[in-house]
């Protein structure tokens, strides 16, 4: 099998934690804001999802990635830069989508706004493990 | 009870968090001692945090940079390869060496025409150019 195919599988599953992390913040964000409403609770339980599929990419981006490198988790360069948000962004992922599982659908408020501060940092984190990743392949 | 519920799925969450940065440590580990054993290329000892070292001409020293951003994940950071091979004491000219970094080489080493101009290019010779014999 050639080693380009995890590779170009880690291109593909990448885009699903970079979406669906800012997605899930946002739409947790919105349920947030609109706690009185009765859409709040639709909106948190999209949320919740949207972090679980988010994290599930993650972690298929995490394996193939590794795989790609042959266990470089590190690197030299721009591919450090990559690694220096990638594996605070894949830890809070996971951290974030185990408490979200345990929490319920709609924890309580105070517990909500932490959460929410937390998602935001992740869907930065992942974000910018975004843009090193595609100035490594694309650079300017 | 709705706090106790929230402390307990935090640290529940803490710790998964760990098992899986630890999880993705030890199979990168595992991973890399098997690119070691079955590869025939050495790779890098340098630590990740080494600096630039020796003090070197101007040209040299901007090739050096652009060899660490885009060139060292795969080399080495010292270039004596990694997932790419050695580029110490290359027996090839200056005009292949352009060409494969403007070309690259298919399904191993991508192109990088777009990402580097002539002068960067230019500086990128010089620097594997003072790469001192294996």
């Amino acid at each position: 099998m050639s080693e380009l195919v995890w590779a170009k599988l880690h291109g593909a599953v990448v885009h699903f934690p970079v979406a669906l992390s800012l997605c899930s913040a946002a739409l947790d964000a919105a349920g947030f804001l609109l706690a009185a409403q009765p859409v709040a609770r639709e909106l948190h339980r999209c949320g919740r999802f949207a972090l679980l599929a988010g994290t599930l990419g993650s972690i298929g981006a995490v394996i193939s990635g590794l795989l790609m490198t042959r266990g470089g988790w590190f690197g030299h360069g721009l591919l450090r830069w990559h690694h220096v948000f990638a594996w605070p962004a894949f830890g809070l992922l996971v951290g974030l989508s185990i408490w979200r599982v345990l929490a319920g659908v709609q924890p309580g408020r105070r517990a909500l706004g932490c959460y929410l501060v937390c998602a935001w940092l992740a869907a930065g984190l992942v974000a910018a493990t975004g843009y090193w990743g595609g100035e490594l392949f694309l650079g300017s | 009870m709705k706090l106790s519920r929230d402390t307990g799925a935090l640290g529940a969450a803490a710790l998964a968090a760990a098992a899986a940065l630890g999880g993705a440590a030890v199979f990168a580990g595992v991973l890399r001692a098997h690119a070691a054993r079955t590869s025939h290329q050495r790779p890098s000892t340098e630590p990740w945090w080494a600096c630039p070292s020796s003090p070197s001409p101007a040209l040299v020293a901007r090739g050096r940079t652009l060899f660490l951003n885009s060139c060292a994940h795969c080399h080495g950071i010292d270039a004596l390869g990694d997932e790419g091979p050695d580029l110490h004491n290359l027996q090839v000219s200056d005009r292949y060496i352009a060409r494969t970094i403007t070309q690259g080489i298919k399904g191993e080493m991508p192109s990088f025409a777009k990402k580097h101009s002539a002068a960067d290019i230019s500086a990128l010779i010089a620097y594997v150019r003072s790469l001192p014999p294996g």
